[in-house]
């Protein structure tokens, strides 16, 4: 990223994506920076230099009144524009370029495949980048335009200097030896040091966290880990400080060596020669004097300022790149992909020696399974099996590395996604809730009238219409409180329920359930597979249970272990083989099937003869 | 204002004690800058200019520049101390000493407060926020004593060359004020109007960046369709809103910055000025020419006070904030009280009922319970009848709001809570990894030898069944716990934390133990590994087990069922199956299918 070409075709990208959102932007801040400069360079070299020559030369007063008339009624024209600028076009400007932006940002979200979302790096890199993109790019724009008038600007003030003495352009090395030289060196040590103290920094922030957010308030109450935190407090600090004396020194000498060179040598400097030039050989009048004092103070300044955009919009090449890559990104499995239409009936499903591989670790191996319409699958297995990455890959979130997937004998890879993934209805685990109405939560799109009734039935089916009727608009309550102060806020439980009534709403031929009552109880629970066995009898059914009690029913079962299928039959079948299943079903059983309270080998009670013995 | 200067000497107070040397020198700092500035700018160019103007001889002129020149070497030798060490040493220390408060407090908070979501993010977050206003008070110091200097300076060179030019610098400041605060006012009501919008418009972006969401995009592509035109609605209202106001805008921006500034002081003031100089021989030129250059810099004095004045107001309120939060007297106190007697002691509840706020439902209902030491009581029930409300309330994270519990005896709001918790041990569902070595998480304190409690941590963790992990861990009982702050520290897995939790428990030697469904996001086998290390834990304590799964409890001395906040039965697992009540029928629903299918195998 340190290359002076890459850096520039950054930012050249930037200007051309700007100027494809909205043209005026990239005008109207040119126009401005330039009237900035101009200014800027007008008053200190020009209009000062006009008005104390013809006073001395003593000119007729009107003629001076004159120019500076025509002078600030010039200016009070370019101060309209800029005016309009800042009172109309800029408010404008930001909203349609958060509005384009975006726009463009969205349809890239959507298009990009799930894993882009999993993957950390790539998450933390692209999505957050693009997340303030468009106050990013506006801040890209003018430095852009402050980088290429303030390059300009410099030389002319430079040149004016020289114009009104050559030997006076010398004293602007010491700024620049200042500005380029000293400010790079004293900015790296700021970067090492940050660097060593980013560790320190880190854990302070974290103690920080341990303190104020909930999550920790009742452990911080139960246990000292309050004294804890605040001894790791005090050490962090230290740690701190005795970094910083590390660079003491060094900054010390930098410091004083910028500042010196930047501003003292060449004002007192300049003054110096000035005095010396006019005085003792006497090459420059009162005027032109005048002059070197003033442009003396702003081309320094305009230097730094020039220096800081250039600074900028090096460390911006960053931003502008991720922005770039991820507009470009070119999607693994793109969410609009057009292929064949699947139609509305599936009657196989079959995975041919699937292997998936993810972040490096094979979380599925030479899988092979079938399923065929109508009938009641279960997937089980320990956490971490595979469960849910095998309903993630049947519905094209990821695509396997190695095997294939075929849906009524074709490979689900050629049929149109959108039209694929519409044959299934699935509940997840964590289901997200959004802030709209019950109805809308459900459909996750408009609701139509005709609608309505299938809405209620699959809050009914997933035993949650009974607390919806309570809420104030029934079926069109707003759900969360983001919005409106008295939008519906649900239990856990509930909200998962209105999760699972989307499986039950959509019109498909496959209904997926992963982990359906993870935040039920058994009673719920209980309820649910009741209804799902009921409801969902012309569908073809795939569910993942950690409790097995609900799996018997199931027409087949899978047992997943590490990756592969380790075990596959009816429940009964699987009791038979008294392998891995069979082992998991009766740890969980035992206790509901001892008679004799010593047989319990599963509760956390099992001591209480001992711990008995040992009080008495 | 009477608060605003109160609060900053309450900040002042705090800065002070903590680092005189480092306060003083900030304020010398800020005056020591612009006063080199008045002394190069105004007094040395002035100078030079009118040795030129009156033919002084050059040595005058070198003498006065030069000692500018030389006053800057020195003075900014201890400015490079001040940049690169005082300021280091002393923010961490400034932060330190104010956060050690509010740490102190928010420890001690009532837990109820963190319930109180408005409660929460008015004082709980100034916590997480409260650097920013050691920063900001110690910026309104500088800018005040900047523009004070400034003002002063300048105006004294106005005073004693031409006093009128003061007038007009102070005429261009007023009307600036006054357009500033229209376009404010303007700006205000327009953010008014635009932020529900804005807010809704985020939204939109949020659901698209957040993972939590992606599935379900993915799932229903109409969704993005809904969302994307209500993005877009967003949009054009806001587009239209800014559009209503922005002639109006323009105009009040073109009187603020040309009419109130360039007109007055490049214009009227010029003219002033050349008339003074030309005509009357009033003002020598090179007056003239630094009065003109300096009108600018007496300006920006005036509104740096000005918005010193405003910011110190807006920090003021966040200061506020924060000593109201250091104010808050909690209910429930720590530290004060009696020690508990007797370990093993009877825990007695009696007729108590709870609600967590005045306004709100009430959770329990006259619970009455006695437990004997020793004794293991099961908790079961639906979601929200009451389980884990009823164990807060015994560990008196919260008081009751009617009735009371008693410990050996005596009622716990007279023991000293820190040494009642020495006798309780906790295991919850949500316990936390602390980013600290495996010793420190176990002990969960600040031990000041760790050699000392080396073993009996080992211990625990042998019990906890983490032994053999340990033993593969290079630094032992030293390793730091994720890798978050260590690159040689570990990561450990889901059922790994647990076990530390649950060492935890047996470190602290407890007499009552506390488990609040552990479990219940556990795998089957997972499960039954974590119950059977939790199986020596609970020897020898008085246990009090919740759970969803009633195969773990069945064993319990007494189960009891709590429905809506009252216990609605209360006995051994045999005993309520007899009763054929709701914990039976519970337990027929779980049970029901495992033992029809036993039937049916055999």
């Amino acid at each position: 990223m340190n290359s002076l070409g890459e850096a520039i075709g950054n930012n050249f990208y930037a200007l051309s994506l700007m100027w494809r959102i909205c043209p005026k932007q990239v005008v109207h801040r040119a126009i401005t920076r330039f009237l900035g400069y101009f200014e800027w360079l007008f008053y200190s070299a020009f209009f000062m230099k006009y008005v104390i020559n013809s006073l001395i030369s003593e000119k007729e007063i009107s003629s001076i009144l004159f120019f500076v008339i025509i002078t600030i009624g010039v200016f009070g024209c370019i101060s309209l524009y800029n005016s309009y600028v800042k009172g109309k076009i800029e408010p404008l400007a930001q909203v349609i370029i958060n509005r384009e932006l975006n726009v463009r940002i969205f349809a890239k979200v959507q298009n990009v495949e799930l894993s882009c979302f999993e993957d950390e790096s790539f998450y933390n890199k692209y999505m957050l980048a693009v997340n303030k993109a468009d106050e990013c790019l506006t801040e890209i724009i003018d430095l852009i335009w402050g980088i290429v008038f303030g390059a300009i600007a410099t030389c002319t003030a430079f040149f004016l200097l020289y114009k009104i003495d050559k030997w006076a352009i010398l004293f602007v090395i010491f700024p620049i030896i200042g500005n380029f030289g000293f400010n790079k060196v004293l900015g790296r040590i700021e970067f090492e040091r940050n660097k060593d103290m980013a560790p320190y920094n880190r854990k302070i922030e974290y103690i920080n966290r341990v303190m104020y957010m909930t999550d920790y308030a009742k452990e911080i109450r139960l246990t000292n880990v309050f004294s804890l935190m605040k001894k790791h407090y005090s050490e962090a600090i230290q740690e701190l400080i005795n970094t910083a004396h590390k660079y003491t020194f060094k900054g010390m000498i930098f410091h004083w060596l910028q500042v010196i060179f930047t501003f003292s040598f060449i004002f007192e400097g300049l003054l110096i020669y000035g005095a010396y030039r006019s005085l003792v050989t006497h090459a420059l009048n009162l005027a032109e004097l005048s002059v070197i004092t003033s442009i003396m103070v702003s081309s320094t300044w305009i230097l730094i300022s020039f220096t800081e955009s250039l600074m900028k919009g090096f460390k911006n090449g960053l931003f502008i790149w991720n922005l770039r890559s991820f507009l470009e990104y070119e999607e693994k499995i793109p969410e609009d992909y057009d292929g064949i239409d699947p139609g509305e009936e599936i009657k196989t499903i079959e995975f041919k020696n699937v292997s998936f591989m993810y972040k490096d670790k094979m979380v599925i191996r030479n899988l092979s399974l079938e399923i065929r319409k109508g009938k009641n699958y279960a997937l089980v297995g320990h956490n971490g099996a595979g469960k849910s990455t095998l309903i993630k890959l049947l519905m094209r979130f990821y695509d396997p590395t190695e095997g294939e997937i075929f849906c009524n004998g074709r490979n689900i890879k050629e049929y149109n996604l959108q039209k694929y993934r519409a044959l299934f209805g699935t509940a997840f685990q964590n289901c997200s809730i959004f802030s709209m109405s019950v109805a809308e939560n459900v459909l996750l799109g408009e609701v139509s009238e005709k609608d309505r009734d299938l809405v209620k039935e699959a809050l009914r089916m997933a035993d949650v219409y009974e607390k919806v009727k309570t809420l104030p608009h029934d079926i069109d309550a707003m759900l969360t409180k983001e919005f409106s102060e008295d939008g519906a806020v649900l239990s856990g439980g509930e909200f998962q329920k209105i999760g699972i009534a989307r499986a039950f709403a959509r019109r498909c031929a496959v209904k997926i359930f992963d982990e359906p009552s993870s935040a039920l109880d058994p009673i719920s629970e209980f309820y649910l597979f009741d209804s799902i066995k009921n409801n969902c009898k012309e569908n073809t059914v795939l569910f993942i249970s950690h409790r097995l009690s609900s799996v018997q029913n199931a027409d087949w079962v899978f047992m997943l272990e590490g990756g592969e299928i380790k075990e596959e039959g009816t429940h009964s079948m699987l009791m038979e083989k008294k392998g891995i299943y069979a082992d998991m079903y009766t740890k969980q059983a035992e206790n509901y099937l001892a008679t004799p309270a010593h047989d319990i080998k599963n509760g956390i009670f099992d001591l209480k003869e001992v711990t008995h013995g040992k009080e008495c | 204002m009477e608060k605003s200067v109160s609060n900053h000497i309450f900040m002042w107070k705090l800065c002070f004690r903590t680092s005189p040397g480092f306060m003083i020198y900030t304020i010398y700092d800020a005056f020591r800058q612009q006063f080199l500035i008045f002394l190069e700018h105004t007094v040395a160019i002035r100078y030079v200019l009118y040795c030129v103007e009156y033919g002084e001889p050059f040595y005058k002129a070198f003498l006065v520049v030069g000692g500018v020149l030389i006053l800057y070497m020195v003075a900014m030798i201890p400015d490079g101390y001040y940049v690169h060490r005082m300021q280091l040493d002393s923010k961490p220390r400034l932060y330190q000493a104010l956060k050690n408060q509010l740490y102190e407090k928010a420890a001690e908070l009532d837990l109820k407060c963190y319930d109180d979501p408005r409660f929460y993010n008015e004082y709980v977050l100034v916590v997480a926020e409260s650097q920013k206003s050691v920063d900001d008070f110690l910026k309104s110091i500088n800018t005040f004593v900047q523009s004070i200097t400034l003002v002063l300076t300048t105006g004294f060179f106005f005073l004693m060359t031409d006093a009128i030019g003061i007038i007009f610098v102070i005429i261009s400041f007023i009307l600036s004020l006054i357009f500033a605060k229209k376009i404010n006012r303007l700006d205000y009501e327009l953010k008014l109007q635009v932020v529900p919008w804005e807010r809704k418009r985020d939204y939109t972006k949020r659901v698209y960046y957040l993972n939590d969401y992606a599935k379900e995009l993915r799932i229903y592509p109409q969704l993005g369709k809904y969302l994307l035109s209500d993005f877009l609605k967003c949009n054009e209202i806001i587009l239209n809103e800014k559009k209503h106001i922005a002639s109006k805008r323009t105009g009040l921006l073109f009187a603020q910055s040309y009419l109130a500034g360039n007109f007055i002081l490049e214009g009227i003031y010029v003219i002033y000025l050349v008339f003074q100089a030309a005509l009357f021989h009033t003002i020598d030129y090179s007056s003239a020419v630094v009065l003109f250059n300096r009108t600018g810099g007496l300006k920006r004095g005036m509104n740096m006070f000005a918005d010193s004045i405003q910011a110190a107001g807006a920090n003021s309120l966040y200061i506020g904030k924060i000593r109201n939060f250091l104010a808050y007297i909690p209910e429930i106190k720590r530290g004060v009280g009696e020690c508990v007697q007797n370990k093993h002691g009877e825990i007695e509840i009696n007729n108590l009922c709870f609600k967590y706020s005045w306004d709100s439902e009430e959770i329990l209902h006259d619970i009455s319970l006695k437990v004997k030491p020793g004794e293991k009581i099961a908790i079961v029930g639906y979601n929200g009848a009451g389980k884990t409300t009823l164990m807060k309330l015994i560990m008196r994270l919260y008081d009751p709001t009617s009735g009371e519990i008693r410990y050996d005896g005596k009622n716990i709001k007279e023991y000293n809570l820190n040494n009642y918790y020495e006798h309780i041990g906790v295991i919850f569902q949500d316990f936390k990894m602390y980013g600290a070595t495996l010793l420190e998480n176990v002990i969960l304190s600040d031990v000041k030898d760790v050699k000392t409690v080396e073993k009996e941590v080992e211990e625990a963790l042998d019990n906890s069944g983490f032994g053999k992990r340990l033993d593969s861990l290079p630094k032992g009982l030293y390793t730091s716990i994720t890798t978050e702050f260590d690159e040689g520290g570990v990561d450990l897995s889901g059922g790994e934390s647990q076990k530390i939790a649950i060492a935890r428990a047996f470190y602290k030697k407890a007499d009552i133990l506390i488990m609040d469904e552990p479990s219940s996001a556990l795998d089957p086998i997972a499960e039954y590994n974590l119950n059977k290390s939790m199986q020596k834990v609970a020897a020898n304590k008085t246990v009090f087990y919740i759970s969803h799964r009633l195969s773990t409890t069945r064993d319990a001395d007494r189960i009891i069922m709590l429905e809506h906040g009252r216990i609605i039965e209360e006995g051994t697992h045999e005993q309520l199956l007899m009763l054929n009540g709701k914990y039976a029928k519970m337990w027929h629903l779980q049970a029901g299918k495992y033992i029809m299918n036993e039937c049916s195998a055999q």
